[in-house]
């Protein structure tokens, strides 16, 4: 019995280890027998590792340019396109957020819009309609009540939630060039929680819709961005309805069935409003001009007015299914038509995606010489999608975007030309675009190493990684972001930020970089923990010039940093300097004690019993690196580090 | 390239030195640039408030006479005449009165400085805030993918390089729509955080931003050493005014109000003479579903605080009214009916406001018609019958000197509607 078991699991374990084993070869298939080519540009190994994860991270973590030479560039890259890598802590960082695990559907229910709130209490009773004129603070109580009791929550918990968790995923996963990629394509397929219908489906959209697609087919993404929820609203496509049809004339089969069942609709604001909906509604082409514009061809990818309104009639009865507590009525009504006799209606129900084919113009439409219907249904948008994804224009448009954003702000054409033939060769595979970006030698040229400047996001997360911080607080993070002009999900056009140094880089936003990088360095960030000491293995420098030298390096690791150490020296040798930080530290008022991480930095401050043998040091014990008090680390050590994250330098990737 | 204009390299002796105690560089090196005549010519200002939620402009200014609205608004209809407690409208020209909580307005609009379009809107018959908002501050009413904003671009139609980093401020703490774009605009809620600053170690601070400055200034960089020395320049531009312990002229009172203090500030980078020449502030609530009242209640308070706001910077701004044109926006208007919760909800057309010495004031301007049933949009909505951009074009041209129409609004061809005296 004993042997048995044993037998057993020696076969369990050589399973395991050849799952294991072809696993690693199975997983480099796209491994090159050549090294990427940044010799020929004269970049050293641990310059060009540095180079390839400022380019494809948020920023190197301490240590991380010897795990990638150590591993090997090539063998690194290949596992950050698998995006497979293990996120344990992350995702235990992540178990507390529940509203992340939430469908669409359960997102509506939980966390529902205000005026939606109030409706529904006003439609259960529960809030007098004209108490609503009289006293707004009087049901404002009564209104919390009904949301607790029904298990509703504010919708800015939603954001805040998804928010936090998008720093903590920036910051810690494993699979960075994923996360830096659902960046990109989000950014491109841009949507925005200043558009409250589109708002609540943002969350999901990145989640499943940008991210599952980030390293995928471009026409993957395509479809998914335009059957999402996300998408369907902020382009208003879920309102857009062919002139004449079933649907106009009151005759469709949801619209039949709703009807039969207005008695299952017991707001009657809503019910009226669905009556007078159709009266109001037509066709939109805003997706159809988007698609092509932004998404796919480029404004001068050879399209037409035509073709646009063409493509919009296309795409006419896209739309969304039913969901949330706001629609039940509605919902109810439609769930109970079945699935047979909505396929035979031509309907397609996928998911939180609804094809209307009583909305849709079943005519025959012609965008860009190729013929749609008549009487094609979905198929005719899938198709088109299709059309676009595959087109030339499209091919150079896209490939020039992800060149602008890991190459520089102009990168060379001669580079784009080989980009563009992998998308039209590998049907839009965004892999092997990639994979021809970084195999070409443009890519590791002198005019592209740093070339690119940090976003405020990039700057941010990539700050918090080059000091290891912990972050508690990540909201804290992105009110520096947001101050820093980078409003993460509330960009309002469907261009998204504009991807270049000079939309970055302007007077208000500068100084808050500086400001930023002070703040980060002394501790002053609420839930952002460093640890100065810590980075430098509490080795303690030999003075206040090695100190320099020696976080300037690990902070900046594998630039030339000549300039930068020069500039800053005059700031350790200020005679002034200790003495007003003596004075700053005896200064700080109570009243700037509260929020700083204190009990983090005391930490510090008991570890801090070297000498400063540094010009301006002298007789000033602990100052140079552990100068505390608890409104933040006033050290010189922070000033300095303050500095080097706020410097230029820094500021370029 | 409009952005760096005023970072332009020269070898002239600095104008006025001795006379002004003292000039940043931007200045000086802007005079030494080829385009710039005078730095401290003083420029003109356009101030854009946009009322963000849809001002229900049939109650800001009221047709009174009409009777269709007397009927569609059993409870907010207000009249001209004295009747109990309620304040009646100002009367204006026997036909349109301003609601009563706007009575700082009255003078300005008696003294023809203060103008009033009424039945102005978009083309784009949305009724969405976001995608109306959107429309008119891109100001290309059809089309999404604009990516500037109509005042971004009148910032590079201004017929010179932009002279400081304060040519375009908003008083907001994201860049708003109107000011996407490549030409240089600065976002700011506040002026006092252009510093460098370290909370509760200021000496900490001024010594960091020494570094800094040095730094940016060798940094290899262009863009960065630029926008550096243009940081540093503007932040000591700052530090000269006690920008905490503001004494506005004239005993204005800016009302304590989040609109009240944007203006405020505008009022003092005017003063301060940093080269504003487009600034934009922000009025938040206008989206009076509920409960809206009359002449007291939600839309009194919204008007009350818009109207004294723009009259305490009038005021504060005495020595430069010549200078100051200020204009308001808002998506759209309201329903010409009242709703069922004491409200009004989306419509088409409303009103603005344009207030300035070059206005063609003392009118109502615009086409309002009886709103009879047959004269609605879509039978309910006050008709726009002036779009938005014909106005904005023509103050941008006669206040700015910007008459390219083409690049300021794309898609437009209409006329003017005589907003501004010629």
């Amino acid at each position: 019995m004993k042997k048995t078991v044993k037998y057993l699991v020696s076969i369990g374990l050589l399973v395991l280890g050849f799952v294991v084993f072809s696993s690693f070869f199975m997983s480099v298939p796209n491994a090159k027998a050549v090294k990427f080519p940044y010799r020929l540009s004269g970049l050293t190994e641990r310059q060009a590792a540095a180079h390839l994860l400022s380019r494809f991270t948020y920023g190197a973590t301490p240590g991380e340019i010897d795990q990638v030479v150590k591993s090997g560039l090539e063998s690194w890259f290949n596992k950050q396109l698998e995006a497979s890598l293990p996120d344990d802590s992350l995702n235990q960082m992540l178990a507390k957020f529940d509203a992340l695990k939430l469908n669409n559907a359960e997102i509506v229910s939980e966390y529902p819009k205000g005026n939606q709130v109030l409706r529904m209490a006003i439609s259960d009773g529960v809030v007098n309609k004209d108490s609503v004129n009289k006293n707004r603070n009087a049901y404002k109580d009564v209104l919390k009540k009904y949301m607790d009791d029904n298990g509703m929550k504010p919708e800015q918990e939603l954001y805040r939630e998804f928010i936090n968790q998008k720093v903590l995923r920036s910051a810690y996963t494993n699979n960075q060039l994923q996360e830096v990629m659902t960046d990109f394509w989000f950014n491109h397929f841009n949507v925005s929680i200043t558009k409250g219908d589109c708002a609540q489906f943002i969350p999901d959209y990145e989640r499943d819709v940008i991210r599952p697609n980030a390293l995928g087919k471009f026409n993957d993404i395509l479809l998914a961005t335009a059957k999402s929820p996300a998408m369907l609203y902020y382009l208003d496509n879920f309102s857009s309805v062919a002139a004449n049809n079933d649907y106009m004339a009151g005759r469709g089969l949801m619209r039949r069935q709703i009807m039969q069942n207005t008695a299952v609709i017991e707001d009657t604001t809503q019910r009226a409003k669905l009556q007078k909906a159709r009266k109001t509604q037509g066709i939109n082409e805003n997706y159809a001009r988007e698609v092509m514009e932004l998404h796919t061809l480029g404004v001068d990818g050879g399209y037409t007015q035509q073709d646009v309104t063409q493509a919009a009639k296309v795409l006419t009865g896209w739309t969304i299914y039913p969901m949330g507590q706001y629609n039940k009525g509605v919902k109810k009504a439609v769930d109970k038509i079945s699935s047979q006799r909505f396929e035979k209606a031509g309907f397609v129900h996928d998911g939180d995606f609804l094809f209307n084919s009583n909305r849709h113009d079943n005519s025959e439409k012609v965008v860009m010489g190729k013929h749609f219907g008549p009487d094609g249904g979905y198929q005719e948008g899938v198709n088109l999608l299709a059309m676009l994804a595959h087109n030339p224009s499209t091919a150079k448009f896209i490939t020039k975007k992800i060149a602008v954003r890991f190459v520089s702000d102009n990168p060379p054409q001669s580079l784009l030309d080989k980009m563009s033939k992998t998308f039209m060769e590998k049907d839009g595979d965004i892999k092997q675009v990639l994979i021809t970006m970084v195999d070409a030698p443009e890519f590791w040229n002198a005019s592209a190493v740093r070339e690119k400047t940090k976003s405020p996001f990039e700057l941010a997360i990539g700050a918090a990684r080059s000091l290891h911080a912990e972050i508690t607080q990540p909201y804290q993070l992105y009110n520096w972001v947001n101050k820093m002009g980078e409003k993460i999900y509330y960009y309002q056009a469907p261009t998204g930020f504009p991807d270049k140094g000079q939309y970055w880089i302007n007077t208000g936003a500068l100084l808050n970089r500086m400001n930023f990088g002070l703040a980060l360095a002394s501790g002053r960030i609420p839930g952002i923990r460093i640890d100065l000491a810590a980075l430098n293995n509490h080795h303690e420098p030999e003075s206040a010039q090695a100190a320099l030298v020696t976080y300037c390096q690990l902070i900046m690791p594998e630039r030339k940093l000549d300039e930068t150490i020069k500039h800053l020296t005059p700031l350790l040798n200020d005679p002034t300097l200790m003495q007003k930080v003596d004075e700053a530290s005896a200064n700080t008022p109570p009243a700037q004690m509260q929020q700083a991480a204190t009990m983090d930095n005391m930490a510090v401050q008991d570890s801090g019993d070297m000498k400063g043998r540094g010009k301006g040091l002298k007789n000033k014990k602990n100052n140079f690196i552990a100068m505390q008090n608890n409104g933040g680390d006033n050290s010189m050590l922070s000033q300095v580090v303050g500095v080097i994250i706020g410097s230029p330098e820094y500021q370029r990737r | 390239m409009v952005r760096r204009g005023f970072l332009k390299s020269g070898g002239l002796a600095l104008l006025g030195v001795g006379l002004m105690g003292g000039i940043p560089g931007f200045i000086a090196e802007a005079a030494a640039g080829e385009k710039i005549i005078s730095p401290y010519k003083k420029r003109k200002t356009l101030i854009c408030i946009f009322q963000r939620g849809a001002m229900d402009g049939l109650m800001a200014v009221t047709p009174f006479t009409d009777d269709y609205l007397k009927n569609a608004r059993p409870n907010l209809f207000m009249s001209a005449a004295k009747t109990g407690n309620n304040s009646p409208l100002i009367d204006l020209d026997g036909r349109f009165g301003l609601h009563p909580s706007m009575k700082a307005f009255e003078p300005m609009f008696r003294e023809k400085r203060l103008g009033i379009v009424h039945g102005i809107g978009s083309p784009n018959t949305t009724r969405s805030h976001f995608d109306a908002q959107d429309y008119m501050e891109s100001g290309t009413p059809f089309n999404k993918g604009t990516a500037s904003g109509w005042l971004n671009r009148a910032v590079g139609l201004l017929g010179h390089d932009a002279l400081t980093p304060f040519t375009a401020v908003s008083m907001t703490s994201a860049m708003p729509r109107s000011f996407y774009g490549d030409n240089p605009s600065v976002s700011i809620s506040n002026l006092q955080d252009f510093a460098i600053q370290l909370r509760g170690n200021q000496s900490g601070a001024n010594l960091a931003a020494r570094s800094f400055e040095d730094l940016y200034d060798k940094t290899t960089s262009g863009l960065l050493q630029q926008t550096g020395k243009e940081s540093f320049d503007a932040m000591k531009m700052l530090q000269k005014t006690d920008l905490k312990n503001y004494k506005p002229t004239n005993n204005a009172v800016y009302p304590n109000s989040a609109l009240g203090n944007s203006l405020k500030q505008i009022a003092q980078l005017i003063k301060m003479d940093v080269g504003l020449e487009v600034a934009f502030a922000e009025s938040n609530g206008w989206d009076t579903h509920f409960n809206q009242g009359t002449d007291n209640g939600i839309f009194g308070r919204n008007v009350a605080d818009l109207s004294n706001s723009m009259m305490a910077l009038w005021t504060d701004l005495a020595a430069y009214q010549d200078d100051v044109t200020v204009m308001t926006m808002t998506e759209f208007g309201r329903t010409v009916h009242q709703n069922g919760t004491g409200g009004t909800d989306h419509g088409r057309a409303s009103c603005n406001f344009i207030l300035g010495n070059a206005i063609a004031g003392g009118l109502v301007h615009g086409n309002v018609k009886p709103l009879a049933v047959e004269n609605l949009e879509d039978g309910r909505d006050l008709a726009v019958t002036t779009d938005f951009r014909s106005v904005f074009s023509e103050v941008a041209d006669k206040h700015l000197g910007i008459d390219n129409d083409h690049v300021l609004f794309p898609d437009w061809k209409g006329d003017r509607i005589g907003v501004m005296r010629s």
